[in-house]
């Protein structure tokens, strides 16, 4: 039992980077984030054009929040896509 | 009075004079509803992100403005109304500060980042700069496990061996030592010393495989921390 546990958490190491993931933002001391910069908000979507979750990122839940609309704000002007590929 | 942005996207087959005839259309409906143009801008051509109406890149222009609510309601009607005009977006500007107070619970050590102080004097770059780190990061996820923890080793044995005269004992059996380290970051595991006691030989044997593996990171890793 002992022995599974520990084969468990060895492989979770393996995989899983431990080192914490702070909000860049909060770091920043930003507050709001614009839609008209898309270079910022390119880092923030997936190959594929979907809004990258935060337990990727490591934002923090306002700062999500921010992005997820400027995110969106920038599709509608075909600054970003919905998808892609 | 308030503030907003207007973003529009004017068709690309059209003449210069005809869209800047447009953008001066446009402009004139602000200043006759009294409005005050902050900001006029030009983008230029842009390719678009996907096609709309079959065109793949469209005239940005950009207005900041303050004024009465009907300004937004008079310009979005006029969008409608022109042809020519591909898509548009009306933003609220909120007025107050682009800075975020920081809350009283959290500890400096966290915010403060070895980067921090150079983040401040120069926000622009640092982003730059940090979106290439991570870039060069990414697609090597397997390494990037490996390095930062190397960084967090690196930093601990620095504090150590300021601090502890068993530095010695560090280069003789380096291997302990990390496994040591290791069950550190584990606090939150509460028993984890007792029970470590027995099965600690077959942990280490399987992590000094890995350190093995890692130690060339390692050393890669120390080498750029160096030249820095």
């Amino acid at each position: 039992m002992a022995r599974d546990q520990r084969g468990d958490r060895g492989g979770f190491r393996r995989y899983f980077t431990p080192r914490r993931k702070v909000c860049r933002f909060c770091q920043r001391n930003v507050r709001d984030i614009d839609y008209k910069n898309v270079d910022i908000l390119k880092r923030y979507i997936l190959e594929r054009g979907k809004i990258s979750p935060r337990r990727m990122t490591g934002t923090c839940a306002f700062h999500q929040r921010k992005i997820s609309t400027a995110i969106k704000r920038a599709r509608l002007l075909a600054l970003l896509p919905y998808i892609e590929g | 009075m308030r503030q907003y942005e207007t973003v529009f996207l004017i068709s690309p087959n059209l003449e210069e004079e005809e869209t800047t005839k447009i953008i001066t259309q446009i402009s004139d409906i602000i200043s006759k509803e009294k409005g005050k143009l902050i900001q006029e801008d030009r983008w230029g051509k842009k390719r678009l992100a996907y096609p709309i109406k079959k065109f793949e890149e469209a005239f940005y222009v950009f207005f900041h403005y303050e004024g009465d609510s009907n300004i937004p309601f008079e310009l979005e009607k006029r969008f409608k109304q022109t042809e020519a005009i591909l898509r548009f977006l009306t933003v609220k500007k909120e007025t107050r500060e682009n800075v975020r107070k920081k809350r009283k619970g959290i500890p400096a050590e966290e915010t403060a980042a070895p980067d921090a102080e150079a983040e401040i004097v120069a926000p622009q770059e640092e982003k730059i700069e940090l979106k290439e780190e991570e870039k060069i990061s990414a697609p090597a996820k397997e390494e990037e496990s490996a390095i930062p923890q190397g960084e967090e080793k690196v930093e601990k044995k620095e504090k150590e061996e300021t601090a502890a005269p068993d530095a010695e004992a560090e280069i003789v059996a380096p291997q302990e030592e990390k496994v040591e380290l290791k069950e550190e970051e584990e606090i939150s595991v509460p028993a984890k010393e007792e029970e470590s006691a027995v099965p600690q030989d077959e942990e280490k044997e399987e992590e000094a495989e890995k350190k093995e593996e890692d130690k060339e990171d390692l050393s890669s890793a120390e080498t750029i921390k160096e030249d820095k």
